[in-house]
């Protein structure tokens, strides 16, 4: 042991540790970084999957149901405060069959649709969360647990300060030939029950803002690629793909209907570059409307109504936080009122 | 593996690899990892109950459930496991010891051996085997359907029953008596600083240790935390946020590569490894000093190692102290003519590469090295043990320089998960892959070819001499400064999200 005075060694490194933490607390502040924003974790998703039992409402789908919907205001409108599973870039369709999967749950389930990430025929980005879920360890639910109070004290716990993701995200020159790396930023908060808004930088930065746009049209081009060169639409999404997640969606929605439980979907407003590949990619009567006939389901997309248009979508892809307000708002009595025509339908035949 | 791509895409399944790979995806590893929240507070419930004033027996019996439930903490189910290897060693040490025909020695030998190689074989090699079978039966033209095999594996199985046998072994070629404290015994089995991941620490090494109470001294506690500072820098720092993103870029890769693509990615695993394994190593003799015990040194500036034999004695020391006392040895080592001691170096590092891994590639890894270790000693034994020029600095460079370029090729093998895939690699890293592609950034291959070029050129700095030794010739202020920086990195950087790699072994 080389010998030095370790004990006074510890007290002036820790000293120094402390002023350079604040100091990079407040330089992360100074970002627009939060205290009290959790993290998107695999362990905060499986803290809500178990309360997802019983006649719970939960609500599942990709990131627009994720920002869009505010969780309070929702349980304000309808008595009902839904359990939030959607996840970022990931197809609702594996939560769904796990709902169905799972003998306890006979509740109602949302299920927001964004149709290239919906049709996916991989799983998407957070695909291995049920998997996490499923063989989550003691030492795993502790460390969520011990981590919550810290997150609801420092803001530079988010995962966009770490210094490596900042050297992923540094503006470096590209390799020639290379494209540039589709990594998208940070976009949204999150509360302890993952009631998520999008991220008020997104909002209030310009440059944030622009290069969030550059990172959808990178991705973009993969869920509906422009025309070739000689002007030749690309291969239409193969019908038989299509017809085949029907399939899949309508037997697990089958078996939550055996059970007494319910599912209904939705369209959440998008706008720009998105509207342009979605629209064209993935026309809503070979989607939207097969979905909806074939598990004979309510469905409410903003389409259908005007007071769910109009909003202001910072990024193309997500309602800026008080637009989440007031879309909800607008939103929760309209899918009701639809759930209850579709109900009284099915109970009419 | 995760993968980064850049060029032709073929769908969101490239695009979510490649979010994954960059860190996007926030996840956490499966076990009570030294760099998670749950181990600091642990850590210091331990400590603290190591503090107070109690009897030594209560102190050792605190030890023992803690050991248990860092191991319970992954999966409860399987420290089972420990106390059956626990149970058996210990009875048949006993037996072993009291027999008084050899005949007898060698069955209760043979149980404990059948015991932790039966555990071992099942949960870690008997997928492989069924495999390896039914690929037999097929080339024999038999249709042999197999079973599906889905055993999770025991994490660190690999190193608790190498243990284990240690002791029996040691017992039986009479190198040491039985225990007589079935709780010192129990501790040296599941001591949690080194229980998942080494080092391979021998009965005579800890169990002395146990006999009586052990309590750190300021200074060592001190320097125990130092220690468990720079193993977590090593891991969370330097092997996950800053090599991680480059080995796993070109390994995710499933085409070929720009070389500079494909030698970046095979430099930042060796380091990845390197301070994966050592940043364990290091973490876990700090945590034991803290409570007052020593563990051994298990790395020694590696990559500054002249020769193979240089290597294995600075790369995993305890295994590979553990694979010459247990193995090399017992099978004759170098005493039984050069034929079989040829024979027996490749026989121990085929058996070292598959300690590593059930697959074919960690043995073609160990072969390599069996390979490297019989050619350094045909050329020693062709020149003669004292040449002028060994001694030359050029030449050590060189000899050093070539060490750490076949290194990386053995780590090519090691980290691929097919033939095809190592094939690939190193048809890239020497330009002849087919369509190279580039898939690293230069926001990959910065931070890791300039942490690599450090951590090779310190280890050549300290390669005659230890870190303590430096560090106390170190000026104070700097090594305070040292230290803060490192443990600021440790805060900022956050990690807790991924397993120590040597884990799965």
């Amino acid at each position: 042991m080389p010998a030095r005075p370790w004990g006074r060694l510890l007290a002036a490194a820790l000293i120094v540790v402390i002023g350079l933490t604040a100091g990079w607390e407040v330089y992360w502040r100074s970002k627009m970084f939060i205290p009290g924003d959790y993290k998107n974790t695999q362990a905060l998703w499986a803290q809500e999957r178990r309360k997802a039992v019983g006649d719970a409402t939960v609500m599942i789908g990709s990131s627009r149901i994720f920002f869009d919907i505010d969780l309070d205001l929702w349980e304000e409108a309808s008595g009902v405060r839904p359990v939030m599973l959607a996840l970022e870039g990931t197809s609702p369709r594996l939560f769904l069959k796990d709902l169905a999967d799972d003998e306890n749950f006979h509740g109602l389930v949302i299920v927001g649709v964004t149709a290239p990430v919906f049709f996916t025929q991989d799983g998407g980005l957070r695909a291995d969360v049920l998997d996490y879920y499923k063989k989550e360890t003691p030492s795993q639910r502790a460390d969520h647990w011990l981590s919550g109070p810290l997150e609801r004290t420092f803001a530079f716990l988010d995962e966009q300060t770490r210094p490596n993701i900042q050297m992923i995200t540094a503006p470096l020159p590209l390799r020639e030939g290379m494209q540039p790396l589709f990594y998208p930023r940070k976009l949204s908060i999150s509360a302890a029950d993952r009631n998520t808004e999008m991220w008020e930088r997104v909002m209030a930065d310009e440059r944030y803002r622009e290069e969030a746009k550059e990172q959808w049209t990178l991705i973009l081009q993969r869920f509906a690629p422009p025309p070739s060169a000689d002007g030749s639409p690309p291969p239409p999404f193969p019908q038989e793909a299509i017809d085949a997640v029907i399939a899949e969606v309508k037997g697990n929605v089958d078996r939550i209907r055996a059970r007494g439980g319910d599912v209904a979907f939705m369209r959440l407003p998008y706008d720009g570059l998105f509207a342009v590949a979605e629209d064209n990619g993935f026309p809503r009567e070979r989607f939207w409307d097969a979905l909806l006939a074939a598990t004979d389901s309510a469905g409410v997309s903003f389409h259908d109504y005007p007071e769910l248009q109009g909003y202001e979508i910072p990024e193309w892809s997500h309602l800026a936080p008080r637009e989440a307000e007031r879309y909800t708002r607008a939103v929760t009595p309209i899918f009701y009122a639809k759930l209850k025509e579709k109900n009284a339908e099915r109970a009419a035949r | 593996m995760a993968e980064r791509t850049a060029g032709a895409e073929s769908g969101l399944a490239k695009i979510v690899r490649s979010a994954k790979s960059g860190g996007l995806i926030p996840g956490r590893g499966s076990l009570l990892l030294f760099n998670s929240l749950t181990f600091v507070v642990f850590f210091a419930a331990v400590v603290a109950l190591h503090s107070m004033p109690l009897p030594w027996r209560v102190k050792k019996f605190n030890l023992l459930v803690a050991s248990y439930l860092f191991y319970a903490a992954w999966n409860p189910p399987f420290v089972l496991l420990l106390l059956i290897s626990t149970a058996v060693d210990w009875k048949a040490a006993q037996w072993i010891h009291r027999s008084t025909t050899e005949g007898r020695r060698r069955l209760f030998l043979i149980l404990s051996l059948a015991t932790n190689l039966g555990i071992l074989g099942y949960f870690k090699y008997g997928g492989f085997l069924l495999d390896n079978f039914t690929m037999l039966m097929k080339s024999l033209g038999v249709a042999y359907q197999a079973p599906e095999w889905s055993i999770v594996l025991p994490v660190g199985i690999s190193f608790y029953t190498f243990q284990t046998m240690a002791y029996s072994l040691d017992v039986y070629l009479r190198r040491a008596a039985p225990t007589k404290s079935l709780l010192d015994f129990s501790l040296f089995v599941s001591f949690f600083p080194q229980l998942v991941a080494g080092p391979i620490v021998r009965p005579s090494q800890l169990v002395p240790q146990f006999a009586e109470p052990k309590q750190a001294t300021p200074p060592q506690f001190y320097w125990g935390l130092a220690l468990m500072t720079i193993g977590l820098f090593e891991k969370v720092v330097l092997a996950d946020a800053f090599l991680a993103p480059a080995a796993d870029g070109a390994f995710g890769a499933t085409g070929g590569l720009h070389p500079l693509d494909a030698w970046t990615g095979v430099l930042a695993f060796s380091g990845q490894i390197f301070f994966d394994f050592s940043g364990y190593s290091t973490t876990a003799i700090g945590a034991a000093l803290c409570l007052g015990f020593a563990l051994p040194n298990n790395f020694l500036y590696p990559y500054a190692a002249i020769g193979f034999s240089d290597f294995w004695r600075r790369w995993h020391i305890s295994l590979s102290t553990w694979l010459r006392d247990y193995l090399y040895i017992p099978l004759g080592g170098n005493k039984k003519g050069r034929l079989r001691t040829y024979a027996n170096l490749m026989i121990t590092m085929l058996l070292g590469g598959l300690w590593h891994g059930a697959n074919w590639t960690f043995v073609v890894w160990g072969g390599l090295h069996g390979l490297y270790l019989a050619a350094e000693r045909f050329f020693r034994e062709l020149f003669g043990p004292n040449r002028g020029w060994y001694n030359n600095i050029v030449f050590k460079l060189a000899m050093a320089l070539l060490t750490y370029f076949l290194v990386n090729i053995t780590w090519v093998f090691f980290r691929s998960q097919t033939f095809a895939q190592a094939k690939t690699m190193l048809a890239s890293m020497f330009g002849m892959a087919a369509e190279p592609e580039k898939v690293l950034y230069w926001n990959d291959i910065a931070p890791a070819l300039v942490v690599v070029a450090g951590m090779v050129a310190t280890h050549w700095a300290l390669r005659s001499t230890t870190m303590e030794y430096v560090i106390e010739k170190t000026p104070r202020w700097i090594v305070g400064a040292v230290w803060a920086f490192m443990l600021f990195m440790l805060v900022i950087t956050q990690g807790s999200d991924s397993a120590f790699i040597y884990f799965q072994f």
